[in-house]
């Protein structure tokens, strides 16, 4: 068995597109759910009993389906359901969305139950109002803790985004697993999609443990 | 829009489909567990060179889909070995490689939570190393793992859809091969999605359960 890795060489330009259309919809998806996964943990805790019932079957209903499946149930089922004709990837954003978003509003759901109660009182009880309590005391002790779980969310997105090839988005494993069928050189191929996601996520997962020790949660 | 509810004639499909991602997930989950546990101890107590390697894995499957992992094993171990790879095996062996990772990092965790009074205690006692984690150390760290290991277990039966991509058929393949069948891809991707939810959400709330009965043992 002989291999000819010049087919990886050859097919750079592919490569370097799926590479950049991984990277948008990763940063894309990212962006979105922050202040998406903020709003839904608002209305997770708003006082409105009907609201904060949806968020909750929102949330638990996104985070307990495969990334997969929601893929697939995006791109068949969400048209019929809402009438909307979408791009394959609009589709794939959405899926992403759906799911991250659920998963954000639990990080900052946790964040911000992470720090107790006392020092929001603490706060009230030097005069501060409720909105300074929250802005100088817990916001910025709570943004810290999110901080390393947001980057965690990030790493696990960026691997995420891989499935939307299941729907034709040309991201990176979409054109690995396409060049695998055109040029019959599959262990060439296969092996360098995969060293190309090791490149681009093997320093993100590093970054993401240095985040956890410089600021995770000490107790 | 309507909801068509002929499609509750593929129920018994979609069933089948149930039962290999059940079996998928518990395959996975002892495989996982038994080479993470190796992993972390590797880790934790090898020799330096060990663990820079072990260290190197877990980061490196921390990186890689698990799509890559699998479509690389489905196709290029036939070419390396020339032995063929039935998709269930194939999935199994990507699961595996992948979430053993994951499992070593929980064990991890677990173990270095014990205060190391209680190791050194151990051996001013005179028990081994072996004995220690035996006795002392593990014990206490598999109660402490429990959380973690609610949304791991879910975390993997989700994955397991991933097997779909090499033609399993666990659920989400068969929830494919009906919607082309029927046309009626909305009700079958919107049943599985409620199926899946009927296997997720109880494993976690039955591992939290468990947990809040013991966790008091896991405490030193």
């Amino acid at each position: 068995m002989t291999y000819d890795w010049s087919v990886v060489w050859d097919h750079r330009f592919e490569f370097l597109n799926g590479v950049w259309v991984t990277i948008i919809l990763a940063v894309s998806v990212m962006a979105m759910s922050i202040p998406l996964g903020i709003g839904v943990m608002l209305l997770r805790q708003c006082g409105i009993k009907a609201l904060e019932v949806i968020a909750t079957v929102f949330v638990e209903v996104f985070r307990n389906v495969p990334l997969l499946l929601l893929v697939f149930w995006a791109y068949y089922a969400l048209p019929r359901l809402t009438g909307a004709s979408l791009s394959n990837v609009e589709t794939g954003v959405i899926a992403l969305l759906l799911n991250v978003t659920a998963y954000n509003s639990e990080n900052f759901r946790a964040g911000v139950n992470s720090i107790r109660k006392g020092q929001l009182e603490a706060g009230l009880s030097l005069g501060m109002s409720w909105s300074q309590a929250m802005r100088k005391v817990v916001l910025p002790q709570a943004i810290r803790r999110v901080v390393p779980v947001l980057a965690s969310q990030w790493v696990s997105l960026f691997k995420g985004t891989s499935l939307v090839s299941a729907i034709a988005v040309a991201d990176l494993a979409y054109v690995g697993l396409h060049l695998r069928g055109s040029t019959f050189r599959v262990l060439e191929i296969l092996t360098a999609l995969a060293v190309i996601y090791w490149v681009l996520a093997y320093p993100q997962a590093k970054l993401v443990d240095w985040l956890h020790r410089k600021y995770g949660a000490q107790e | 829009m309507q909801f068509d509810t002929s499609v509750f004639s593929y129920m018994p499909f979609m069933l089948d489909g149930m039962r290999i991602t059940v079996i998928l997930s518990v395959a996975t989950a002892v495989t996982t567990l038994v080479v993470g546990l190796v992993l972390a101890l590797m880790r934790l107590y090898g020799p330096r060179w060990l663990s820079v390697i072990v260290t190197f894995y877990i980061d490196t499957m921390r990186a890689i889909p698990e799509l890559v992992v699998l479509i690389w094993i489905f196709f290029s171990i036939p070419i390396l070995t020339g032995a063929s790879m039935p998709p269930f095996w194939a999935a199994l062996a990507a699961l595996t490689v992948q979430v053993s990772a994951y499992a070593a990092e929980i064990f991890r965790a677990g173990l270095t939570s014990i205060r190391a009074g209680q190791t050194q205690a151990g051996l001013s006692l005179g028990m081994s190393r072996a004995q220690i984690l035996q006795k002392i150390l593990l014990p206490q760290a598999v109660i402490r793992m429990l959380p973690s290991f609610g949304s791991y277990l879910t975390m993997i039966i989700k994955d397991t859809a991933i097997a779909s991509m090499v033609a399993v058929p666990e659920m989400t393949r068969n929830a494919e091969v009906a919607a082309q069948q029927t046309y009626r891809s909305m009700e079958i991707y919107t049943i599985t999605m409620l199926l899946y939810f009927l296997i997720l959400f109880p494993t976690t709330r039955i591992v939290e359960a468990i947990y809040g009965r013991i966790a008091h043992r896991g405490r030193s």
